[in-house]
């Protein structure tokens, strides 16, 4: 029941911020960030009793029985097997805690970028949020396909409407792109569903039932690659990449952020949560390919990310290679690359959404993202640099901060299964030191090429990028935190898949 | 004919009777608000009547009209349409000099053409009501006689139309010849002839069904038409017609279709079918009419013709569920007629509520920036072409969820990735309408010079000032809500088609 | 039973070191407080910060080794866990240091040295912008290292690690408005990273095959499971050593080093002293074990170490840029602690990173006094005559230079690198060979640095030196360095000259104190002791070497530029560039990298999917001219259609 709060809270508050802004368009800014508030608290909250500092009579402890913490089932199209069903684990709460997060970055760092339809802006923000915490939380595969659906097309808008020279284009690229693996998976989903009803003579999308379908390998492969399509363009695996540094750099700072922290991860989730424990076999058998795929994309995006002149580009190539980690770490099938992924889907979150806050922030001040017209920067704010050095050192993966962890954890747990892969991707990490520190310099370092006279982060961008630097060392030093949050699941998957694998 | 096939065709009589009292009533007055409350009380009646005569179906009338609840359903959605592409109309032609009593008086008649031609179970009747509906809106398709290309269609459809019936009737002359029955149940079921002359028959007949619904290889002419016609008559053609055409085409063929099962399903002997072909003949025409229509679409520029290319694919995604066949497909083709019927309906009252008189809104430049001027209509026709494009919470996204299920079920791979991957060739152009209109939208001062203002000129702006009447307005309101509503709660309709369809046939 | 009396307590505490985790923590806590406030401190306030930091960190770690020498820990020492850092499927590292010997040894030398440096830097940086920037790059510098080597397991350490190579970026680009410094720290920090992956991945070995990263672990689990030579102990050593060269400048990953010269001359001094170079000589010591498995490798490493004090010492040869000279100096030093390292005298090395750790940091600190004299100039052809105008500095120099080249009476570098030199000899084989070219390497060393000190000290002054310009910061009179920047030169000098009573050789009566202590931490080593003949005919024939480079030296460069023949020159030349490593990484990598960007701007494979889009829209065109509005035309249509279904049902 509770869990229903994170998808209608961003929605109920939404409209009433479209309402209200119509008049004072103030109001939309402060619904938008009350309603991410709200499921920050709520997750925070959840958080306690799922670490059993409180204890909440309706947190069921997750076991053999139920994978879920908390679980919402309502009739909805009976007749077709399909429910509301929601449900909550380690994985999922994480990730909620993690958009209510980025949300409140979004909206606080368009707060005076975004003048004109404010309130029809914040609307959007605030219905993609809730259709992400749909996808991280339905347990329904065609509930999952409404709210994966659903989050496309308030983020088009974002990127048709606020965006920037070529938005158009981007928005509707961004759109094809993922509709083709949307509509592949959601035939998969169909065909799926099918076969459990001719094998078992009842309709479902519950995913519970539909994880004992016995299908034919072929079949299987076909269904999973159906999923895979869906993820992997989200994710983005090379070569389905394309679109992101179009929509990434097109898109208005807040939809980056939510683009880059949220909807990539979305992709991740679904691999997680879906592709893999419903098709333990395939994914076994397809595993080597999405490993080579996640090697190829670390070191191509690095070197796309390098040869970039927009500063946007570059932070969208460079999520190309981190997320590339997230793909290697989930097909390596092992207990630590499974959980460095989960991981690095947090810290890549949170780092690349603050860089995008920045490079946003930058942007506004000097009407440019390209690198070559920047330079020396650092004189005129300082305090802009240091954020960015920090970041880069994400982007690096320094020690110190979550992103070596997650990064750390996925190589290791992969060196036993491929140790190519592993080298390949670790030299990825020289590369990511290279267009990280060219990032830094180019823009930072060096004698100004044009006279800017610009003012330092004001103190909303600084409050903005400090809880985001903050959060990076802490989870940096401390990252059990979130690994022990998502243990659990990471076992369940792990369990299923060697389950599945001997059958 | 006795008490209870009264009740049983009253609806049929109720309109002929409006259509007439329509007639009476221009010769009287020249006002033309007279016949437009005639038509939609009659329209009303007729759907009310239905809902009664579903009480004792099924039940045969003069054994050429059988009516079974599906039929029934489909005529209370055959009235229904026509009763909101009678709202649109009245709202396009109010501005118009002539008084338009004899447009009401056709649009009924071709209605009640329609209702026969789904009733039918028998030639005569089928080619009755076809024709029937057919005359009657070659003179509404030009009923702007002004217009050039409003003549133009008219002729256009008069010719390819007249064609497409010769090759019907003697499609029926063969068959009859052959096989010696009339009766249209027996098309697909009557046992394999010695000769061809059965199976060719067959074939023209399908020539003449396809020209209906527009499908490739017949559907040259629907751009044309639906350019030339009056919006509302677009709708009209675009719904009604082929969704009357749908509903014989479920009861005559599912039959010969039910149990053909995937690419390989299909080669099999399809039960006692005329001709194996045929299961072959349906796919290739469902495959080519989604590719046609929605790459015809991508390079249109104007909307109406851009809906012209898309219904095509869309009657090439109900193909699919036909060719699933069984009683889940007749459900997927039942909700998706609604959800095609709501949408398409909404979509061209959109576009009557931006057109003049004397000419629609035809070209995207028309629709530039839209949404700063009259921005519920946007949303209105927004959610009207996402709902095209079967995206979530509309109609069409539970449409297409049904049609892929169906076709899933008869294991039509093929057909079903066909299908996605043309959900997401037609996206593109579906978008780029919507971008169109909220073109601007997020600028200072909105519709500012560089690309808020139509590139069309002076008329739209005109048309915008042009209040929308409030009856079209709430029909189009309703419209929308009912897409909505409908992808988000899809449950009641399902259930209720489903207890239209127990007994499937 | 009574209650322990309090005071027991904490003294158990005490000698626990469980508090010693405050001798990283203060440099850090001076890098968080500068970080935020810094731009708001006057610049009293940031020095007191700055070197404060660090000031109090040494007085801990000198507290420390007092409390671990006087009560030396079960085991000889104590380790504890700050808290659980990675918990996941079974691979669970924790926050945790390590005290014993060489941890003790080492943390001594950062925050001495370091202190030092820092209370120089108060005035050697007090014109410059950036001041409190700079004290917070270097208290992290410091802190990082601090992790570094009291870490007790491979992962923290790594962290110190990855920290000091971002450090040494920050501080060679500090003055980062010159791009060529830029290109310079990135190039130290991307140079280091690829040694720093081998290290990685060498973890990931470590971590996947003994299930921790703990070194002590290791050590045991190595050494009960792998047997010598095994390939898996030949991969983890080699990628190990990978990660050493890299930092310490070795072979073939030096090439940073020289350019990491664009930094402040305190920063040099700290990198080449205190931190970062150190750091692989450390890492290999602490990791003895896995080294002593892998013989090929350590003999890699001897092989590495003894080229490199060749390979450097020729190039410090032929520098002109004070600073490079110096830059090359360290990595032959460095070359004679990997040799040590190579032959199995981990303490040995040690000792010699102790000595090198005085005399390198006295060094870059007068090089930075002499450069603010003549007012930033770091070509030595246009230096000259400093001796005179700055006599204090030229003192402070010499000595330096004497320990370097390791002449009496200068004791620190004399008795450390003879120690190494008696070591390579007594441990044969290969050891003599490394023995034979460490003497060569000896003489090099001393011409170099004494061309050096003629060049910059003796004859007369050659660029016009506006020394008042800024004299400020190089003491009242512009020649003599201020107290501040004297003090710390005048401790290192002693300690140059005192250093090597550590371990004075036995024949000189002294005996090993240093290494007894480091060897209750590193194994002694299976080197047998040299007998007194060998160890005097060592000394005599380096010291021989070393003099002899004194003279060569004068009759060469007296008159400033060398008066090579035409035919040297361009061997010089060669030299000068340091055998040409950079030219060649610079075509093999660097621009085959930069080419495979540049060619690839507009990503390739969104051409593809371009592509496909171009396709939809070909046969979009190509279909729509079938809709050309003509009635026969769609008739057609009709009529070919029909005949097509036709012939289908006929047909099939």
């Amino acid at each position: 029941m509770i869990l229903v709060l994170f998808i209608v809270a961003p929605l109920v508050l939404g409209v009433a911020g479209w309402v209200l802004g119509r008049r004072q368009a103030g109001y939309s800014r402060w619904c938008a960030l009350a309603g991410n508030l709200f499921n920050l608290c709520l997750a925070a909250f959840l958080w306690l009793g799922a670490s059993g500092v409180l204890s909440l009579p309706f947190l069921a402890v997750p076991g053999a029985g139920s994978p879920w913490m908390a679980e919402v089932h309502w009739p909805w199209v009976p007749s077709l097997g399909i429910s509301f069903s929601l449900g909550l684990d380690g994985l999922s709460l994480t990730l909620l805690g993690l958009t209510a997060l980025l949300g409140i970055m979004a909206v606080l760092s368009s707060w005076t970028g975004i003048t004109a339809r404010v309130a029809f802006f914040h609307f959007n923000i605030s219905l993609v949020l809730a259709g992400i915490n749909g996808v991280f939380l339905a347990t329904d595969l065609f509930l999952f396909v409404f709210f994966w659906e659903l989050m496309l097309i308030p983020m088009y808008f974002l990127i048709d409407l606020w965006g920037h020279e070529n938005r158009h284009k981007a928005a509707v690229k961004f759109f094809l792109f993922t509709q083709v693996g949307g509509l592949l998976m959601l035939v998969a989903i169909i065909a799926l569903a099918v076969l459990h009803e001719m094998a078992t003579g009842t309709w479902t999308f519950a995913l519970q039932d539909l994880m004992g379908t016995v299908v034919s390998p072929v079949i299987g492969m076909l269904l999973m690659l159906g999923f895979f399509a869906a993820f992997a363009v989200k994710l983005p695996a090379f070569p389905l990449h394309t679109w992101l540094p179009d929509a990434h750099t097109e898109a208005p700072t807040a939809g980056s952020v939510i683009l880059a922290g949220l909807l990539l991860k979305t992709g991740g989730y679904g691999l997680i949560r879906f592709a893999v424990p419903l098709f333990p076999a395939a994914s076994r058998a397809f595993a080597p390919v999405a490993i080579a795929l996640a090697a190829a994309g670390i070191v191509y995006g690095g070197i796309m990310a390098f040869s970039q002149k927009d500063m946007k580009r570059v932070v969208a190539y460079t999520s190309v290679s981190h997320l590339g980690f997230v793909l290697l770490g989930i097909y390596a099938f092992t207990p630590l690359a499974l959980s460095g992924a989960v991981l690095q889907m947090v810290s890549h979150g949170i780092s690349t959404g603050a860089l995008f806050v920045l490079v946003g922030a930058l942007q506004d001040r000097i009407h440019t993202r390209d690198l070559e017209r920047m330079g020396g920067l650092w004189a005129q704010v300082p305090r802009m640099g240091a954020a960015a050095l920090v970041l880069c050192m994400a982007l690096v993966g320094l020690p110190g901060l979550v992103n070596f962890v997650s990064e750390f954890l996925v190589l290791v747990g992969t060196w036993t299964v491929s140790p190519v892969a592993t080298v390949i991707a670790g030299f990825g990490l020289v590369i990511a030191t290279v267009y990280a520190l060219r990032l830094f310099q180019a823009a930072f370092h060096g004698t100004p090429r044009e006279k800017w006279t610009l003012p330092d982060l004001s103190p909303r961008e600084t409050g903005t990028l400090f809880l985001a630097i903050v959060l990076l060392v802490l989870l940096g030093l401390y990252p059990a935190f979130i690994l022990g949050m998502v243990g659990h699941t990471v076992s369940g998957v792990l369990a299923q898949l060697a389950a599945g694998g001997a059958a | 004919m006795n008490a209870q096939d009264f009740v049983g065709i009253l609806p049929l009589v109720i309109l002929a009777a409006a259509s007439l009292l329509v007639l009476f009533a221009a010769a009287f007055t020249r006002k033309l608000l007279a016949s437009f409350v005639i038509s939609l009380a009659g329209l009303a009646a007729a759907i009310v009547c239905a809902g009664i005569a579903a009480a004792q179906a099924p039940f045969t009338v003069a054994g050429i009209l059988s009516f079974d609840r599906f039929v029934l359903f489909g005529i209370v959605l055959i009235l229904g349409g026509t009763f909101f592409a009678a709202i649109s109309s009245w709202a396009a032609l109010r501005g118009r000099s002539e008084e338009g009593g004899d447009y009401f008086f056709l649009f009924l008649l071709s209605a009640l053409g329609a209702c026969i031609l789904a009733a039918s179970s028998a030639f005569a009747s089928f080619f009755l009501g076809l024709e029937l509906m057919s005359v009657s809106l070659y003179a509404l398709i030009g009923w702007r006689r002004e217009s050039g290309i409003g003549t133009e269609a008219a002729i256009k459809y008069l010719v390819i139309a007249g064609a497409s019936s010769a090759f019907l009737l003697f499609g029926m002359a063969l068959f009859y010849a052959e096989t010696g029955t009339m009766d249209l149940a027996r098309l697909a079921t009557a046992a394999p002839g010695q000769s061809v002359l059965a199976p060719v028959g067959l074939g023209m007949i399908l020539v003449g069904i396809g020209f209906k619904l527009a499908v490739v290889p017949f559907h040259l002419w629907t751009p044309d038409i639906y350019d030339g016609a009056p919006a509302p008559v677009t709708g009209f053609i675009a719904t009604v017609s082929k969704g009357a055409m749908v509903v014989v085409l479920a009861r005559a063929f599912a039959p010969a279709l039910v149990g053909t099962g995937g690419v390989n399903g299909l080669v099999r002997e399809s039960a006692g079918a005329v001709s194996a072909a045929f299961p072959w003949v349906f796919a290739m025409i469902a495959g080519l009419s989604m590719f046609a229509g929605n790459i015809l679409a991508l390079r249109e520029s104007n909307v109406k013709r851009v809906l012209a290319y898309s219904s095509i694919a869309h009657l090439g995604y109900i193909l699919v569920a036909f060719l699933a066949g069984g009683t889940e497909a007749l459900r997927a083709i039942a909700f998706y007629l609604v959800a095609y019927f709501a949408t398409t309906l909404g979509a061209f009252a959109a576009i009557a509520e931006l057109s003049t008189p004397e000419a629609d809104a035809g070209s995207i430049e028309e629709y530039r920036g839209l949404a700063a001027r009259r921005p519920w209509l946007t949303a209105a026709l927004t959610a009207m072409l996402l709902s095209l494009a079967g995206l979530p919470l509309t109609a069409g996204f539970v449409g297409k969820f049904l049609i892929l299920r169906a076709g899933a079920g008869a294991e039509l791979w093929i057909l079903a990735v066909i299908l996605a991957v043309n959900g997401t060739i037609s996206i593109f152009y579906y978008l780029k309408i919507v971008s169109a209109m909220f073109r601007g939208f997020a600028e200072h001062g909105s519709g500012s010079a560089s690309e808020g203002a139509p590139a069309g000129g002076g008329r739209t702006v005109a048309s915008a000032a042009l209040r929308a009447p409030f009856l079209a307005a709430a029909a189009l309101a309703a419209l929308t809500l009912a897409v909505v509503a409908l992808g988000v709660f899809p449950s009641p309709l399902l259930s209720f088609i489903g207890s239209l369809t127990t007994s499937g046939f | 039973m009574p209650p322990q009396p309090r005071a027991a307590l904490a003294g158990r505490e005490l000698e626990m070191l469980t508090w010693t985790w405050c001798i990283p923590a203060l440099p850090l806590a001076g890098f968080l407080v500068l970080a935020v406030f810094g731009g708001r401190f006057p610049r009293g306030a940031t020095a007191a910060v700055g070197a404060g930091s660090v000031g109090l960190s040494f007085a801990a770690a000198a507290a420390a080794s007092v409390l671990f020498i006087l009560a030396p820990p079960a085991g000889g020492f104590s380790s504890y866990v700050l808290w659980q850092w990675i918990n996941a499927g079974g691979f669970s590292p924790s926050l945790s240091f390590t005290i014993d010997a060489l941890s003790v040894v080492m943390i001594l030398v950062v925050t001495g040295v370091g202190f030092l440096i820092h209370l120089y830097s108060t005035r050697f940086m007090a014109d410059e912008e950036g001041y409190s920037r700079f004290f917070a790059y270097m208290n992290l510098f410091v802190g990082s290292m601090l992790i570094l080597v009291m870490a007790s397991n491979l992962l923290l350490l790594y962290l110190g690690w990855e920290g000091v190579g971002l450090c040494s970026f920050l501080l060679i680009g500090f003055w980062y408005k010159d791009p060529e410094n830029g290109r310079s720290a990135r190039k130290a920090f991307i140079v280091t990273r690829i040694g720093d992956v081998s290290l990685a991945i060498g973890l990931f070995i470590l971590a996947t095959t003994l299930g921790t990263l703990d070194v002590k672990e290791i050590a045991q689990k190595a050494t009960a499971s792998w047997q010598v030579g095994s390939s898996l102990a030949v991969a983890v050593a080699a990628l190990l050593l990978g990660g050493a060269v890299g930092k310490s400048a070795q072979l073939p990953l030096q090439t940073w080093l020289p350019d990491a010269m664009a930094g402040p001359s305190p920063v040099s001094a700290l990198i080449h002293a205190a931190t970062m170079v150190t750091a692989g000589v450390y890492l290999i010591a602490r990791t003895n074990a896995l080294f002593s498995l892998a013989p090929a490798v350590q003999m890699a490493v001897g092989i590495i170490g003894a080229a490199g004090v060749l390979v450097a010492g020729l190039s410090a040869l032929t520098q002109r840029n004070i600073k490079r000279v110096l830059a090359y100096s360290t990595m032959s030093q460095l070359g004679y602690m990997f040799l040590a390292l190579g032959i199995g005298a981990w303490s040995g090395a040690i000792f010699h990173l102790v000595t090198h750790a005085f005399f390198k940091s006295l060094l870059f600190l007068g090089a930075g006094v002499v450069i603010l004299a003549v007012n930033h100039e770091h070509d030595i052809y246009a230096m000259g005559g400093i001796a005179r105008k700055s006599p204090f500095t030229f003192w402070m120099f010499l000595i330096a230079a004497f320990t370097l080249a390791s002449i009496p009476p200068t004791t620190a570098g004399f008795s450390s690198k003879d120690l190494i030199l008696t070591l390579a000899w007594q441990s044969g084989g290969a050891g003599r060979v490394f023995c034979a070219l460490g003497l060569a390497g000896v003489f090099i060393t001393s011409v170099y640095i004494f061309r050096l000190v003629f060049i910059v000290f003796a004859g007369s002054p050659r660029a016009p030196a506006s020394a008042s310009a800024h004299g400020h910061a190089a003491g009242r009179d512009g020649t003599q360095a201020g107290a501040v920047m004297g003090i710390p030169l005048a401790i290192l000098a002693v300690l140059c000259l005192a250093g090597g009573f550590l371990a004075l050789p036995r024949d000189l009566g002294g005996s090993p104190y240093i290494l007894r202590f480091l060897q209750t931490a590193l194994p002694a080593g299976a080197i047998p002791e040299a007998p007194a003949r060998t160890e005097w005919i060592l000394q005599l024939i380096s010291e021989a070497a070393s003099l002899l480079g004194i003279p060569v030296a004068w009759l060469v460069y007296r008159r400033g530029r060398s008066s090579v023949p035409a035919p040297a020159a361009g061997v010089a030349h060669y030299l000068q560039n340091g055998w040409g490593f950079d030219w060649l990484y610079d075509r093999l990598f660097v621009r085959s990298f930069v080419w495979l960007a540049r060619i690839n701007t507009r990503d390739v494979v969104d051409r593809i999917f371009d592509g496909v889009g171009g396709l939809f829209m070909l046969l979009s065109r190509a279909f729509r001219w079938t809709q050309n509005g003509r009635v026969r035309w769609y008739a057609a249509g009709l009529a070919a259609g029909a005949v097509l279904i036709v012939a289908a049902v006929v047909l099939l």
